[in-house]
């Protein structure tokens, strides 16, 4: 019959490392498909014009029960979220985020991290994790890690040169992701150490 | 933020201006362009964001949903910046003057002398002269 479609539950947002998805549970109704819309709302909308909601085109009428916003989700601001269910013609209730969404709240992973020794040459790779992101590379001789030295690395390029090794010694570097937009750094990576042995690199 | 407003007004700008009807008016560069101004710029960039966020974006809305977002998402970011300067004025470290309150009082004659949707708009598409300025100072 024409029952009340339920408005969708469990509405949540996963966000990691700047890439934020709001996810919610299916609504089921037996040997129908249903559908789902999605619309946010920023702090702009609700204080400066008339408290509106916009919606996200890529999740309009979708089957899907995720929808990624990381587009829309593009100041470090509260954002409200909504999303409703359609079968046919029969229309839910918007079900909300509870609660407000800020990228500030992002959970963020330390860089995958690649270290190399190309003869005398400490170099690192670096994971790239989008635009929004910055590294802060840390690096030592073994054994001396009251010198230990840094680098920024705004841009991922393909590999970054640290150092000039000296023979026979050891080097070890960690590093982690910094996120200016909203002033929060990742742990650091665990600790990569190598050496240079006669201008041959051997991973220790 | 600046980056992430230009990026998002880049991608409407076209869109935006081909709405600006009005060529021979300026809201930002009459009579004279933002970059003569040469103390009071943190108040301007202050009284600027203000007026973009209070009279701007909410005139502007589209019947194109994709502007619409990206409107949205500019505004947004107007707002997070707005709310750093008004901390900076609040610990008075962004002070005005004679020259800055002309400028602004300047720009807000030229807006206020069009209708409020074409003002809007037209301040909207020239968002690329404000950047340009604040990225310049």
């Amino acid at each position: 019959g024409d029952a009340l479609l339920p408005a969708p539950q469990n509405i949540s947002i996963l966000s990691t490392n700047m890439k934020h998805f709001l996810t919610w549970s299916p609504v089921i109704v037996q040997g129908e498909t249903v559908r789902y819309t999605v619309e946010f709302q920023g702090e702009y909308e609700r204080e400066y014009a008339n408290e509106s909601w916009i919606p996200i085109c890529e999740c309009s009428l979708i089957t899907a029960t995720m929808c990624n916003v990381t587009e829309d989700i593009s100041a470090t601001v509260a954002y409200n979220l909504r999303v409703r269910a359609d079968v046919g013609a029969r229309r839910s209730e918007w079900g909300t985020l509870k609660g407000f969404f800020n990228r500030i709240t992002t959970s963020l992973t330390p860089p995958l991290m690649k270290v190399i020794a190309d003869g005398y040459h400490l170099l690192v790779e670096l994971e790239d994790m989008g635009p929004a992101f910055q590294f802060c590379v840390l690096y030592w001789k073994k054994g001396q890690e009251s010198r230990m030295q840094q680098k920024v690395v705004k841009q991922v390029s393909s590999v970054v040169h640290l150092d000039t090794m000296e023979a026979g010694s050891d080097y070890c570097v960690k590093a982690q992701a910094y996120v200016e937009a909203i002033n929060r750094s990742s742990s650091f990576s665990q600790t990569q150490c190598v050496r240079v042995q006669g201008g041959t690199s051997m991973w220790l | 933020s600046v980056t992430k407003i230009r990026s998002s007004f880049t991608t409407i700008k076209a869109n935006i201006q081909a709405r600006d009807s009005i060529r021979t008016l300026s809201i930002l560069s009459h009579p004279h362009s933002l970059h003569k101004v040469k103390v009071g710029r943190c108040c301007i960039t202050r009284q600027l964001f203000n007026f973009y966020v209070d009279k701007v974006f909410k005139h502007c809305k589209t019947e194109d949903s994709f502007v619409n977002r990206k409107i949205s998402s500019i505004a947004n970011s107007f707002l997070s910046v707005k709310r750093k300067l008004e901390q900076c004025h609040e610990q008075n470290k962004c002070l005005c003057g004679q020259e800055s309150d002309e400028k602004f009082k300047q720009i807000l004659a030229n807006y206020e002398g069009l209708n409020v949707t074409s003002a809007a708009i037209k301040s909207l598409g020239e968002l690329d002269i404000l950047l340009d300025w604040i990225e310049k100072s």
